[in-house]
Parts: C-alpha cells; sequence; structure tokens
C-alpha cells in the first residue's frame, strides 16, 4: 500500500477530478455533521423548555402564596 | 423452570426511558469507534487506494457513494419495520425510532443521489438521467420526506404516528425494485460491485477501504439514530417525572 499522491497539490487535484471527489466529500461532511449537531440542539432545547416550565410553576406557585 | 417465556426484556426494549439511559451510555464509545473508522476509510480511500483504470480518481468518490446508498436503503426497512411494530404492538418507542429514521434516511438518500450525480459528470458525460436506479433512489427521497411530512400533518400525534407507518410499508415495495433495477431494465447505473453470492469484482486494495467506510456508515447511523431518537422521546415524555428531573439537573435548579 503506498500513498498515489506525491504533494498536496497532486491531492487536491487528482489529475483533474479533484472538484468532483472534493465537493462529494464536502458535502457529506456538512450533511453528517448536521445530522448529528441538530439532535443535539433539539435535546438541550427540550431540557430548558421543560426547566423553564418548572420554574414558572415555581414562581407562580410562590406568589399565589404571597397574595394570601 | 418456569412455564412461561420471560417477556420482560421486550417491555423493557419498550421503555423510553430505558432506552434513553442505555443509548447515553453507549454513545460515547459508539461515536469514538465511528470517527475511527470514518476517519480511517476516507484517508485509505482517498490518498491510498490504487485509481481505477478507466474512470481515474473520480472513482474515489464511491467511498462516500456506496455507503450512503447502503445505509439509505437499510434505513429505509428499520423505519418500516419500526413503523410495523408501532402499529402492531402499540409501543411508543417504535413510533419514535421511525421518526428519527426520517430524516437520517432522506439525508443519505440525497447523499447517494448528489455523489452520483457528481461523478456521473466525469463518467458518464451528465449530471443527471432518468434510468432505473437513480430514479427509485428519486422515489425512495420522496417516501422518506412524505413519512416525515406526514407527522406534522394532523394534530393528533397518534393520527400522525399511524399514517407515518402506513406510507413507509406501503413505501417498501421500492425497495427490491431499486436492488434490482440495475438487473431488470438496461442501465446506465453499474451492476452491484458487492454481492452476498460472490466474491467483490473490485481489487482486494479498492474494496478494504470501501469496507472499512461501510462500517463507519453503519455506525454512523447507529450514531445519528440514538440522538434523533433521544431527542424525541425528551420531547413527547416532557410531562414525565424522569425528564423533569433531569431537566432540573441540567439546568442546576
Amino acid at each position: 500500500m503506498k500513498m498515489q499522491f506525491d504533494n498536496f497539490q497532486q491531492l487536491w487535484d487528482m489529475a483533474g477530478h479533484g472538484p468532483f471527489v472534493w465537493t462529494s466529500v464536502l458535502v457529506s461532511l456538512v450533511m453528517m455533521i448536521w445530522l448529528i449537531v441538530r439532535p443535539l440542539a433539539d435535546r438541550k432545547a427540550a431540557l430548558q423548555d421543560v426547566a423553564r416550565d418548572i420554574a414558572r410553576t415555581a414562581q407562580a406557585k410562590e406568589n399565589l402564596k404571597g397574595d394570601s | 423452570m418456569s412455564s412461561k417465556t420471560d417477556w420482560t426484556w421486550f417491555h423493557r426494549l419498550g421503555s423510553p426511558r430505558w432506552f434513553y439511559e442505555t443509548t447515553g451510555r453507549w454513545l460515547p464509545w459508539l461515536g469514538l469507534l465511528t470517527l475511527l473508522l470514518l476517519g480511517t476509510g476516507l484517508v485509505w480511500g482517498l490518498g491510498f487506494a490504487p485509481q481505477d483504470a478507466k474512470q481515474g480518481n473520480s472513482f474515489r468518490i464511491i467511498y462516500i457513494h456506496v455507503p450512503a446508498s447502503f445505509l439509505a436503503l437499510a434505513g429505509y426497512y428499520l423505519m418500516a419495520i419500526a413503523g410495523a411494530v408501532g402499529l402492531i404492538w402499540r409501543m411508543k418507542l417504535s413510533f419514535m425510532v421511525m421518526k428519527a429514521a426520517a430524516p437520517i434516511g432522506a439525508a443519505l438518500t440525497f447523499l447517494a443521489l448528489f455523489t452520483g450525480a457528481v461523478w456521473g459528470k466525469p463518467t458518464w458525460g451528465t449530471y443527471w438521467v432518468w434510468d432505473a436506479r437513480v430514479t427509485s433512489m428519486l422515489i425512495l427521497l420522496f417516501l422518506y420526506l412524505g413519512v416525515l411530512a406526514l407527522q406534522y400533518a394532523f394534530h393528533s400525534q397518534e393520527a400522525g404516528n399511524k399514517a407515518s407507518a402506513i406510507l413507509a410499508l406501503v413505501g417498501t415495495v421500492n425497495i427490491p425494485i431499486i436492488y434490482k433495477s440495475v438487473d431488470w431494465w438496461y442501465t446506465l447505473h453499474q451492476p452491484a460491485t458487492i454481492k452476498f453470492t460472490s466474491a467483490p469484482s473490485m481489487h482486494p486494495d479498492m474494496f478494504q477501504p470501501l469496507l472499512v467506510m461501510i462500517l463507519g456508515f453503519y455506525c454512523f447511523y447507529a450514531v445519528a439514530l440514538f440522538l434523533h431518537t433521544r431527542a424525541e422521546i425528551l420531547r413527547r415524555e416532557r410531562k414525565s417525572s424522569w425528564v423533569r428531573e433531569l431537566a432540573i439537573k441540567e439546568a442546576g435548579l
């Protein structure tokens, strides 16, 4: 097994096929990162929603106590 | 010896909380394995595999195209089976897995089509042909998007789940058509490189990195599916005490 390209320029150029190969790689990476980042953000948002809800309920209870 | 079959594992499997906690323990390791496999496969395939005698370097796109297509198809089976399990046993978690599989499958199908188009330009001389394989993959993309859209088309979650599951099941008809399209019709798309019944029609130096990439994509799929399902579990179970406790712990209230 040996490296097929002598330098980075050759690897980038891939004898003319570089634009096709690297476009595929780049779009795939963007898509795959999105598939990981989006659910992580959703998870965080869902937990924050619940926490906000709990805080609001606690506050409301506190206010009621103050009124009576 | 107990005369009844022990079904507790099945019920545990259906528990969203159990799923959330178990996958939470697996995810770091699975993520690491995914990174290692994809990193190795990509460097190997792009830099070290010999170039194709006819296609030159453009053939290196298969290191993404083939695994993405594999998982786009396997993911459809998974989604349809999850839908069927949900319909038959009314398992909540199963519908959540079905919903989680839809955007991942759509993204992978898009990748298969996109990388195929980009590969087609230098190889076939065109980005797009209405070839049997390519067209049936486009239908697969629409099926995934349809399952996803139906989730949001109803006021009741239950109606959405049922509609999605039925569409997913009906759509499985398309899967054997995709597999067989290269044999049934005269297509521009080449026949399968990897078959279960015979040795791959590919030199081992080219095939080994492809195998690593396929394994990497399987692991990636599992990670993405777990993450999407976990987010969905928290959304749907937000009233339950364990999610409330988790939210309090994470917010530091």
